[in-house]
């Protein structure tokens, strides 16, 4: 039996069904690259400085909804702590960026190390407990590493290990690269970055960890029988989605020059899983919608002078929607209903054009 | 280490906290046994109840006891109504889902909360319970009656519970439903009117440590809706099961909680406390690691 699921999962990647891309891979293939390259040359000159900037803060979102995407959707690991591991990456980028001269890629390199390594040690006891369990003690951790942050802070330029110095009066700005000092430049170095790292899911989706993902996420019964190493695949996806978050922590570190505790909070977790469902899990644009929804709509609310508590209120409707109607979240629900509208409008029009008789009730 | 005397004080404070912690875990865990419902919205219904009953007295001159009833009414009323709402929605779900749904209903109250009751103006608001000023001394430490009737809510729901899920028939049925709830409503239970009932009971804890929180803690909705992580945690030592573990777990990481006040190095850390035994109790209870295929722990 073990040798049949497993020659279904080795047949089933698509780099052996199909090796011509077929007309909808290529329209897909095409509106994303059309789409990329509106968001990394056309968007800064269409924007202003503070969509920009906003800009920058759904770039780095998406990361990290990419990331918890990946572990809710394609895993089957909900994970409630989140920000808080955003929070290690941005601690880490922050104390490399004060202590040393290193280019800003190579920080993010290894902030996001520094943070794999973090979420790894915490990953290797809680991995021994699944679903609900699990999410209660990512939610428990990111509690613990939330009081140690507010008691320790973010390195301001101090000395030390922590590099906090409570007595600066002139805290100095985080760097950010020399190529990317501007808004701008700083917007279209972070989208470089965000797509390396949705190139590094998809790459593991498409291949052998994507496909023992899957057979855990339906069963692990199943995927243990079927010779799948469950508990390394799991670490794995763990590891992976530490190390995206920690270089999103790295990006944001630069986008905001200046780090405090009071902006991660424990809450921003669990917002942080409400939007990403609602972007969807099963697809790598439900991690941009969420983005979108998490960075994009507060600050078009904000400039429009409307409080952001209704977005918390949409958000909170969102999950019970998508928990109890559309699993797939907007990514899915979204270009699966305008196509609906789309094919109900067009035989309306068919009928209509066939004479105001072929009308009925 | 500071002398003992330093630390007497926050012995009673912390039974208190541990009392209110107590309430909440065994609210949890009745619910969550009769629905399977790990119901995250706990802290958010209380300070919901708590505000209104703010509104109530501070403003519209309404006298305590109506305040208090309506903080109670109003959290079983939102608990029922979405338990009547979402619960045979979700109910074939696994208890992960049932759980994240309740996500959804924190977030709408937190959103609600927030929009009426701002926080950022900086006004500080508190409920006073009249058992504040009164009180007594046992050995120098002064004891308010709300300290009291903290850990006596906690003492007397946990062992009324208790008593409650063992011989009445209501009970019965709950524990019944949390064994298995298809053949239950084959046995001819009404197994929505029970988990009706749950909802309500689960609702009206809710109010009730929401007054009592915001009373001993603060009446901010951040603080008390997420409050609920911190009770949470006794829970989870329990695995969701056992009132008794529930209740005593949730003292000792009350007490422990204030009792780290007075030491220095650790002060600032004591916020930590109900995480970090959570986690290590969770660790150490998963030693023995079973791979079930049950739908409760699916």
């Amino acid at each position: 039996m073990s040798g049949t699921v497993r020659a279904t999962l080795e047949r089933a990647s698509p780099a052996r069904i199909a090796r011509r891309p077929t007309r909808p891979q290529l329209i897909k293939a095409s509106v994303t690259t059309v789409l990329l390259l509106f968001a990394f040359f056309a968007l800064p000159e269409l924007l202003s400085l503070y969509y920009i900037d906003t800009m920058t803060q759904v770039a780095v979102y998406s990361m990290v909804t990419l990331a918890l995407g990946l572990l809710v959707g394609r895993v089957g690991l909900f994970s409630l702590g989140q920000a808080a591991v955003l929070a290690i990456g941005a601690w880490a980028a922050a104390r490399l960026l004060f202590a040393t001269t290193q280019p800003y890629p190579l920080v993010l390199l290894e902030a996001g190390l520094i943070t794999m390594v973090a979420g790894l040690l915490i990953g290797l006891p809680a991995l021994r407990l699944r679903g609900l369990y699990l999410a209660l003690i990512t939610l428990m951790l990111a509690g613990s590493i939330t009081v140690v942050l507010a008691t320790v802070n973010f390195p301001n330029g101090g000395h030390g290990f922590l590099g906090y110095n409570g007595g600066l009066l002139h805290i100095p700005p985080i760097r950010r690269p020399s190529i990317a000092a501007s808004d701008p430049a700083y917007y279209r170095f972070s989208v470089v970055i965000a797509i390396v790292m949705f190139a590094l899911v998809l790459a593991h989706i498409k291949t052998k960890p994507g496909r023992a993902w899957a057979a855990i996420r339906q069963s692990e019964p199943a995927a243990l029988a079927a010779g799948i190493n469950i508990w390394f695949y799991k670490l794995w996806a763990f590891a992976l989605a530490s190390f995206i978050t920690g270089v999103a922590g790295g990006v944001l570190a630069g986008a905001i020059h200046y780090l405090y505790s009071i902006n991660f909070p424990t809450q921003d977790s669990i917002t942080l899983l409400a939007v990403t469902l609602m972007g969807g899990v099963f697809s790598l644009w439900g991690a941009v919608v969420a983005g979108l929804l998490y960075q994009f709509l507060p600050a078009l609310l904000n400039n429009w002078g409307v409080s952001a508590d209704w977005l918390i209120i949409l958000f909170g409707l969102g999950v019970l929607q998508v928990l109890t109607t559309a699993p797939a979240g907007l990514a899915d629900q979204v270009p699966r209903d305008l196509r609906r509208l789309g094919h109900l409008l067009g035989t309306r029009i068919r009928r209509f054009r066939r004479g105001p008789g072929g009308d009925g009730a | 280490m500071p002398p003992w005397v330093d630390f007497e004080p926050f012995i009673v404070s912390g039974l208190a906290l541990g009392g209110v912690y107590a309430l909440s875990g065994v609210g949890l865990v009745v619910l969550y046994r009769a629905t399977g419902v790990l119901y995250l919205a706990f802290g958010a219904i209380g300070a919901l109840g708590a505000l209104i009953a703010w509104s109530l007295t501070t403003r519209a001159g309404a006298p305590g006891w109506a305040g208090w009833l309506v903080c109670v009414a109003v959290a079983g009323a939102v608990t029922l109504g979405y338990g009547l709402l979402f619960g045979p929605a979700l109910a074939r779900r696994d208890p992960l889902i049932k759980a994240v749904a309740t996500i959804g209903l924190t977030l709408i109250l937190y959103g609600v909360m927030d929009l009426l009751w701002t926080t950022s103006g900086g006004q500080a608001r508190s409920l006073t319970l009249p058992t504040d000023n009164g009180g007594f001394t046992v050995a120098q430490i002064q004891v308010t009656w709300t300290q009291v009737i903290a850990l006596a809510a906690g003492v007397v729901l946990t062992v009324g519970t208790g008593t409650f899920l063992r011989f009445t028939k209501l009970g019965t049925a709950m524990r019944a439903m949390a064994n298995d709830r298809d053949i239950t409503a084959t046995l001819g239970v009404p197994v929505r009117r029970v988990e009706a009932a749950a909802w309500l009971g689960c609702g009206i804890l809710g109010g009730i440590a929401g007054l009592l929180l915001a009373d001993l803690v603060a009446l901010d909705a951040t603080t008390l809706t997420f409050l609920v992580i911190s009770s949470l945690a006794a829970v989870l030592i329990a695995r969701l099961r056992s009132i008794t573990v529930t209740f005593v777990a949730a003292i000792v990481i009350g007490l422990l909680h204030d009792l780290l006040t007075p030491i220095a190095s650790l002060t600032s850390y004591r916020d930590m406390t109900p995480f970090v035994i959570a986690a290590i109790g969770l660790l150490v209870l998963s030693r023995h690691q079973v791979m079930t295929q049950s739908r409760e722990e699916a």
